[in-house]
């Protein structure tokens, strides 16, 4: 055993002359490391898609370069040295303590360096915080483990886009292209954090306080995002994506979201649904419009029964593609692929057809359905909210037989 | 005649015959410990050396729990979907990971280090507190185990080690798991505390004669930047800590929204100290590799006084960067701007280091030994950890990084490249001295290069991962966000959860090592001066006797002991060996100081110390326990206060002025 420790010892003795190829080998392997990254990563952050994370791109490249550069000067030193000073039986060095010029002008190289990093950054920090160019404002509300998105009705939203009505949606967020939109991002409960990568970096969305992010898409198309700040049980399932419209294409979707609700015709299945969702669903699920048989509209009230006091409104669930804090696909990958990977000229069409019986994952949406605790880590257990007075976080089991389900899901399929 | 005046049954005694000093008993309960064989001296000892191995060993236990911890982590995420825990877990896991590995692990071992090698390196005798010190101890070793105590009674803590309001009240985290973090750090918080106190007032106190400050090993320096670190950031998180108590034991409302509390107020608290922590945990394994690199490049630290102050200037520069934790969290942009350029300027210091460390070996005579390897690679992995840092400290760039596995990637290599390897190096470089026997070299490189190599293989590839989108603290991943190709980010997630396994391995062949060495009988035992050693340490016994030296020696250099060993000829700066280490230890001792005071071993440290876990699991499950540990915190402090420092019969008498013979040092009465 001793042996072969001994071997290796020796023939990394004989090694060490090799030190030199072996750093530029490390070189040159650590640049194709950087070729073999994933391709089309949803979240990449090197892919900005929006002037404001092109803005942070045009900033962080050269940073990258530059710390390379000096990466390699030190390993290249650092493995200079060990090749040329390694004990060849030399005598011993002179016992010098240091050479102060040498060490001023390494001091203020770095300096230097740190100084053309610096002002750029200051600039970009200013320019990402400008909020007087806004064209359209829009309330980003993180609870566990969802997000709300609310177009309030008021000054450029109506004037310039025809938002008369406000408009309440989840899991995706709908922009025209080319126009500064800017969100107000709070929060119900915890600190959740909003994240599109590609469209601009991250901003905490705290409890009590409101924070501004801007927001552009340069070209139609969906762009994932993900919380980024720890918000308990189900964090990983706390997704989002932003979907950019082309303007003529953004019109059709706020007409279509300010449409009148329109009941499921008698008798078909879907008016079955529409019954059980009035019985099941709509205490915390708001549908607009839905009204109860004797006329009444019904306002549901999520604050009685939720920590967050917040449900998503489902009025139009199918023109989204994701459900459940967009942990899931409303669409079957097959259709997904459609969507998700069109180029900008179809994709606005694409998208607006919403989900249709054939494209519907029927799967991931039943299993939720049957048992919504059971796919997502949620306090939805009736026997354990003492700690909250009773209230659920996310949504609790409902019991729910298959017929029950499948009137359900017809129902919810008119939904857009 | 030298005469060791403790209150032992076995009295130690150099160069003459036992003189029996009686043992003595305390005011109070208690007789005076007396034991100093069995495992009761390992209980009632005050010895710095004891003490400092018995840090080392529970915070190596500890980085075995939170290496466990890492493992399942990667476990779990080797495949989308993880089923290996579940969302609880995982959450509870990642939390203790960092809890454990940063105040578990890297702080007392950094304690372990400091404690066994400052006093040597000044040329004391002991710390300036010996009791204060065997209390520390205690109160690590209790509120580490308090802490994981948690496992076994409704699971850990599950709000991350950041631990940010609201996110960790009862409303959001029922269990008791944040409970017992909280208070678990409070009582390690105070083993902190009371160690930075005390070696501050040993360093800047009881220095042998002519060791100015300018002539302190590196390594006591950055031990004492980081004493003063800690006595200033301890406070703090002792603060935030006593109002997360507060608001979930007693409904207080200090992050509470509703009651019109900002969360904000959390995380301002939180990293003012996490970022002096972050120093806290680095700089004594800088001190570490700046002493390790001139021993095997046989040439003074480049530039000493240049490190020693960027030590000094990170120290102060490091209290003014914190709110680069929270880029993404709602600051203005010129409070961003402030701290993205203050966070640049720490960058400074920190590469002037690198500079002189590379100097140092520049022209050098580099011998490659297990402990220069470390060094080594501390270098080049910190400066990978500290490049990445500053792409961070450009603040939009950072709101795309943070909360990303880049982040994640960034600060292993620096607390893993960096900090953890520090500490191995130690460990080899410093283990002939503590424990006779060299640990074996060709085992040594094993656990070295599977160590670089699992390392790099788990940290590097989260570099891209974050780049490329992954958040941190996601217990599963999914496909869908994963990317298309080869090298997708489901890829890369596999080759640092197989990584992940290289390094545990690699870890796995130190205790390897370490049971080779001790239980080979082909390993002799080391010489006394195994490296060519340059500091004081190393002019003693191997081990150090329990007085350290029988003669205080007076210092006149930088790295005295070289200078003790070799000579430069003034004109052609040729350096040859005058003397042997044996030559050097032996006329140092050839008039050794008359009278050597050692403190008295004391029960009370580890009394008062197992009080306060009563109290603490009083206040979760039962508040009358909760007095009756209150209780026993007044009657042990009481019982300590009536103890003397040293036992009453000891023969005191302090050195008179204008005695002539070898320099006597006392140590501090005050126990």
């Amino acid at each position: 055993m001793k042996k072969m420790f001994n071997q290796v010892g020796e023939s990394m003795k004989s090694a060490r002359r090799w030190h030199g190829a072996a750093k530029a080998a490390i070189a040159v392997s650590a640049l194709s490391f950087l070729a073999s990254c994933a391709k089309d990563a949803p979240q990449d952050t090197w892919q900005p898609a929006g002037p404001n994370a092109e803005k942070i791109d045009n900033l962080q490249r050269p940073v990258f370069y530059v710390a390379g550069i000096v990466g390699v000067i030190v390993f290249a030193a650092v493995a200079w040295t060990m090749y040329r000073y390694r004990d060849r039986g030399q005598a011993i060095p002179e016992q010098t303590h240091g050479k102060p010029a040498l060490e001023i002008v390494l001091t203020v190289i770095p300096v230097l360096i740190l100084l053309g990093v610096a002002v750029p950054t200051a600039g970009t920090i200013f320019e990402l915080a400008k909020t007087s160019d806004t064209e359209m404002t829009i309330n980003v509300t993180g609870q566990q483990w969802w997000w709300e998105y609310d177009y309030p009705a008021s000054g450029s939203n109506i004037e310039e886009f025809g938002i008369t009505a406000p408009i309440v949606t989840s899991g995706q967020l709908v922009i025209p292209e080319n126009t500064k939109v800017l969100l107000r991002v709070t929060s119900r409960d915890v600190i959740h954090s909003y994240w599109i990568p590609k469209l601009n970096g991250k901003k905490d969305s705290v409890p009590g306080r409101v924070h501004l992010l801007r927001m552009e898409g340069s070209q139609p198309g969906i762009y994932a995002g993900q919380c980024t700040e720890f918000c308990g049980l189900s964090h990983s399932y706390m997704r989002m994506e932003a979907v950019v419209l082309s303007r003529a294409d953004y019109d059709k979707w706020v007409a279509n979201e300010l449409e009148e609700y329109t009941a499921p015709a008698a008798g078909t299945e879907a008016a079955v649904g529409e019954s059980l969702f009035i019985q099941q669903c709509s205490r915390c699920h708001q549908v607009n419009g839905l009204a109860n048989s004797d006329g009444s509209l019904i306002i549901s009230a999520p604050d009685q029964y939720l920590v967050s006091g917040a449900a998503p409104n489902l009025t139009n669930l199918m023109t989204r593609n994701t459900f459940a804090g967009a942990s899931w696909d409303l669409l079957t990958p097959e259709c997904r692929n459609n969507v998700w990977n069109a180029d900008s000229a179809d994709f606005g069409e694409r998208y607006l057809a919403g989900v249709s019986s054939d494209c519907l994952n029927q799967k991931d949406l039943r299993e939720w359905l049957r048992n919504s605790p059971a796919k997502k880590p949620m306090y939805a257990d009736p026997t354990k909210l003492e700690a909250s007075d009773g209230k659920y976080r996310g949504m609790p089991a409902l019991g729910l037989t298959e017929d029950q389900i499948n009137s359900i899901i017809a129902y919810l399929l008119e939904r857009k | 005649m030298t005469i060791i005046d403790r209150p032992s049954t076995d009295v130690a005694v150099v160069g003459g015959a036992p003189t029996g000093v009686k043992p003595s008993e305390a005011l109070g309960v208690f007789k005076r410990p007396t034991a100093s064989t069995s495992w009761r001296d390992w209980v009632v000892t005050v010895d710095h050396k004891k003490l400092g191995i018995m840090y080392g060993v529970t915070a190596f236990f500890f980085f075995i729990v939170g290496g466990v911890e890492a493992l399942l982590i990667r476990l779990q995420l080797i495949a989308p979907d993880g089923t290996v825990l579940n969302a609880d877990q995982y959450n509870q896991m990642f939390t203790m990971h960092a809890t454990t590995m940063v105040f578990l692990f890297v702080m007392p071992m950094a304690a372990a280090f400091a404690n066994y090698f400052v006093p040597l390196q000044i040329g004391a005798r002991d710390v300036a507190f010996p009791r204060l010190n065997a209390f520390g101890f205690w109160c690590f070793l209790f509120g580490g185990l308090f802490l994981n105590s948690s496992w076994f009674l409704g699971g850990g803590a599950d709000g991350g080690w950041f631990m940010y309001a609201p996110n960790s009240s009862t409303l959001f985290s029922p269990s008791h798991g944040i409970d017992f973090w909280t208070l678990g750090l409070q009582i390690t918080g105070i083993a902190s505390l009371t160690g930075a106190i005390n070696l501050i007032v040993t360093i800047l106190n009881m220095r042998a004669p002519g060791m100015k400050m300018m002539r302190m090993p590196i390594f006591t320096w950055m031990i004492l930047v980081t004493q003063f670190l800690l006595l200033f950031a301890i406070p703090v998180i002792t603060v935030a800590l006593f109002l997360l108590s507060f608001q979930r034991s007693f409904d207080a409302t200090f992050f509470d929204v509703a009651s019109g509390a900002d969360p904000l107020l959390w995380q301002h608290l939180f990293w003012i100290f996490g970022h002096p922590e972050v120093y806290i945990m680095i700089l004594p394994s800088f001190g570490i590799i700046s002493e390790v690199l001139p021993v095997f490049s046989k040439k003074p630290l480049f530039g000493y006084p240049i490190v020693a102050m960027s030590g000094a200037a990170i120290g102060f520069v490091g209290w003014g960067v914190w709110a680069h934790h929270m880029f993404a969290s709602g600051l203005g942009p010129v409070s961003v701007t402030v701290f993205s350029m203050a966070t640049m300027a720490i960058a400074v210091p920190t590469g002037v280091k690198i500079v002189n460390w590379v100097m140092t070996m520049w022209g050098g005579k580099l011998t490659f030994t297990v402990p220069m390897l470390f060094a080594i690679a501390l270098v080049v992995q910190f400066t990978i950890g500290g490049l990445s840092g500053v792409t961070h400290a450009v603040a939009p760039s950072d709101t795309q990084q943070t909360d990303t596995y880049y982040i994640v990637a960034h600060f292993h290599y620096v607390l893993f490249g960096g900090a953890v390897f520090g500490l191995f190096s130690g460990f080899y470089y410093w283990w002939p001295k503590m424990f006779r026997r060299q640990l074996s070299e060709g085992l040594g490189k094993w656990n070295f290069w599977l160590m670089v190599i699992g390392m790099n293989l788990t940290f590097g590839p989260m570099h891209i991962l974050g780049l490329q989108g992954q958040p941190r603290r996601m217990g599963v991943w999914t496909e869908a966000r994963a990317g298309e190709g080869f090298f997708n980010l489901g890829f890369w997630n596999q080759v640092a959860s197989i990584g992940s396994f290289v390094l545990g391995i690699g870890v796995l062949m130190f205790l390897v090592n370490i049971v080779y060495t001790h239980k080979s009988k082909k390993i002799a035992i080391a010489p006394l001066d195994p490296w060519d050693g340059r500091t004081l340490e190393w002019m003693t016994h191997n081990p150090p006797q329990e007085h350290n030296f029988d003669t205080i020696p007076t210092v006149s250099h930088l790295d005295e002991f070289f200078h003790r060993k070799y000579e430069t000829d003034a004109t052609t700066h040729a350096v040859t060996q005058v003397h042997s280490a044996e030559e050097v230890m032996a006329e140092l001792n050839a008039h050794p100081d008359e009278h050597i005071h050692m403190p008295s071993r004391s029960y009370w440290p580890i009394l008062l110390a197992l009080s306060l876990p009563v109290i603490t699991y009083g206040l979760i499950y039962n508040r009358m326990l909760m007095a009756v540990g209150a209780a026993m915190t007044m009657l042990t402090m009481f019982g300590w206060s009536m103890e003397p420092s040293t036992s009453p019969d000891e023969d005191f008498d302090p050195p008179a002025p204008g005695e002539g013979g070898g320099h006597t040092k006392e140590l501090s009465p005050l126990g």
